[in-house]
C-alpha cells in the first residue's frame, strides 16, 4: 500500500481527498433528507399539519375579507346608515334598548349609556369636579330609596346620609338635567 | 429504525471497486476523527443551517406534504418518504453550499490523514 501510494504520486492522493470528501459531503446531506423525512412523516401521521391548514385557509379568508372591505366598489351597504352584519342583520349606530342606570337610576339609551357614565360617575375626560359630588348625592339617593339597608355599608348612619342626599339632591338634578 | 434505508446508489460508489476495501476503512478512519474531534457535528450544524437558509429544507417538505397527500396519511412510512425526496435532495443542494461544504471537509482530510 505504501508502494503504491508513492508510486500514484499526489495527484491521485488529492482525487482521492476529493472522492472522499464528497462521499463525506453526501452523508451529511442524506443524513439532513433523513431528518427532513422523518420530521414531515412524524407530522403527517400525528396530524400536526391539520392545525395548520386550518389556520392556512382562516388567514386566506380574513385577507379576502379584508380586501372586500376596502374595495371601493363594494361599499353600497357601508355607505348607508345601517350596516349589515355577517347573520345580514341591521344594526342602528346607537343602541336604543334603554335601562336604569344603577349608579343614578335614570332612563338610559344603551348606546349613550358610555358618555352618561363618564358624567355620572364623575370619572371621565369630561367629567368636573363638581361631578364628584353629584357622584356621591346619587349614591346616597339610591341606597335611602332601596327599601332593603342589607347592602348599605352602614347601616346605622342611615338618618345621616338621608340629611346628606337631602343637602344637594337639588343641585344633583339640576347638573344632571344640565349634562343631557 | 429498525432497518436500514434503501437508497439510490451515489455515484461514487461503483467507480473505485478495486480502491473499495481501502477506501472503506480510510473512510471509516476519518469519520471516527471527524466523529471524535467534534468536526463532524460542526459539520452537521452548518450544513443544517445552509440548507435552511437556501429553502432547500422547505422544498423538501414540500415534496414529502405531496407524497403524503399521494398516499394518504396513515400508509406513508418514513422510508418511502426518504426514497422518494432522497434523489432530489442530493440534486438540489445549491452549488455553493457544496462547494463551501467540500472545502472544508478536504481541509479537514488534509489535516487529519497526512
Amino acid at each position: 500500500m505504501c508502494l503504491e501510494d508513492s508510486m500514484s504520486g499526489a495527484e491521485d492522493d488529492r482525487s482521492s481527498h476529493a472522492q472522499l470528501s464528497s462521499q463525506v459531503f453526501l452523508d451529511l446531506v442524506d443524513s439532513v433528507i433523513a431528518d427532513v423525512a422523518s420530521e414531515c412523516h412524524r407530522i403527517a401521521r400525528l396530524g400536526l399539519d391539520r392545525d395548520l391548514e386550518v389556520v392556512e385557509e382562516e388567514l386566506r379568508l380574513s385577507v379576502e375579507a379584508r380586501a372586500k372591505v376596502a374595495d371601493p366598489s363594494n361599499n353600497l351597504e357601508t355607505n348607508s346608515k345601517y350596516v349589515v352584519d355577517i347573520f345580514g342583520q341591521t344594526h342602528p349606530p346607537v343602541a336604543s334598548e334603554v335601562f336604569n342606570c344603577m349608579n343614578c337610576g335614570r332612563q338610559i339609551v344603551a348606546g349613550r349609556f358610555a358618555p352618561h357614565l363618564e358624567k355620572c360617575m364623575g370619572k371621565g375626560r369630561k367629567a368636573r369636579a363638581k361631578a364628584t359630588r353629584s357622584t356621591t348625592a346619587a349614591q346616597n339617593r339610591n341606597s335611602r330609596r332601596s327599601p332593603n339597608q342589607r347592602y348599605s355599608p352602614h347601616p346605622n348612619l342611615g338618618s345621616e346620609n338621608q340629611l346628606a342626599s337631602e343637602d344637594c339632591s337639588n343641585g344633583t338634578v339640576r347638573e344632571n338635567g344640565k349634562g343631557e | 429504525m429498525k432497518h436500514s434505508v434503501n437508497r439510490p446508489t451515489t455515484p461514487d460508489e461503483d467507480v473505485a471497486d478495486a480502491y473499495e476495501k481501502d477506501e472503506l476503512t480510510l473512510r471509516e478512519s476519518i469519520n471516527t476523527k471527524m466523529v471524535e474531534s467534534g468536526e463532524k457535528e460542526n459539520l452537521m450544524e452548518l450544513v443544517r443551517d445552509r440548507l435552511v437558509e437556501c429553502g432547500w429544507k422547505d422544498e423538501m417538505r414540500i415534496a414529502c406534504r405531496e407524497h403524503v397527500k399521494k398516499k394518504g396519511r396513515k400508509d406513508v412510512t418514513v422510508d418511502e418518504l426518504i426514497r422518494v425526496i432522497t434523489p432530489k435532495g442530493r440534486a438540489s443542494v445549491p452549488d455553493s453550499v457544496k462547494e463551501e461544504l467540500l472545502n472544508r471537509i478536504q481541509n479537514f482530510i488534509v489535516s487529519a490523514a497526512p
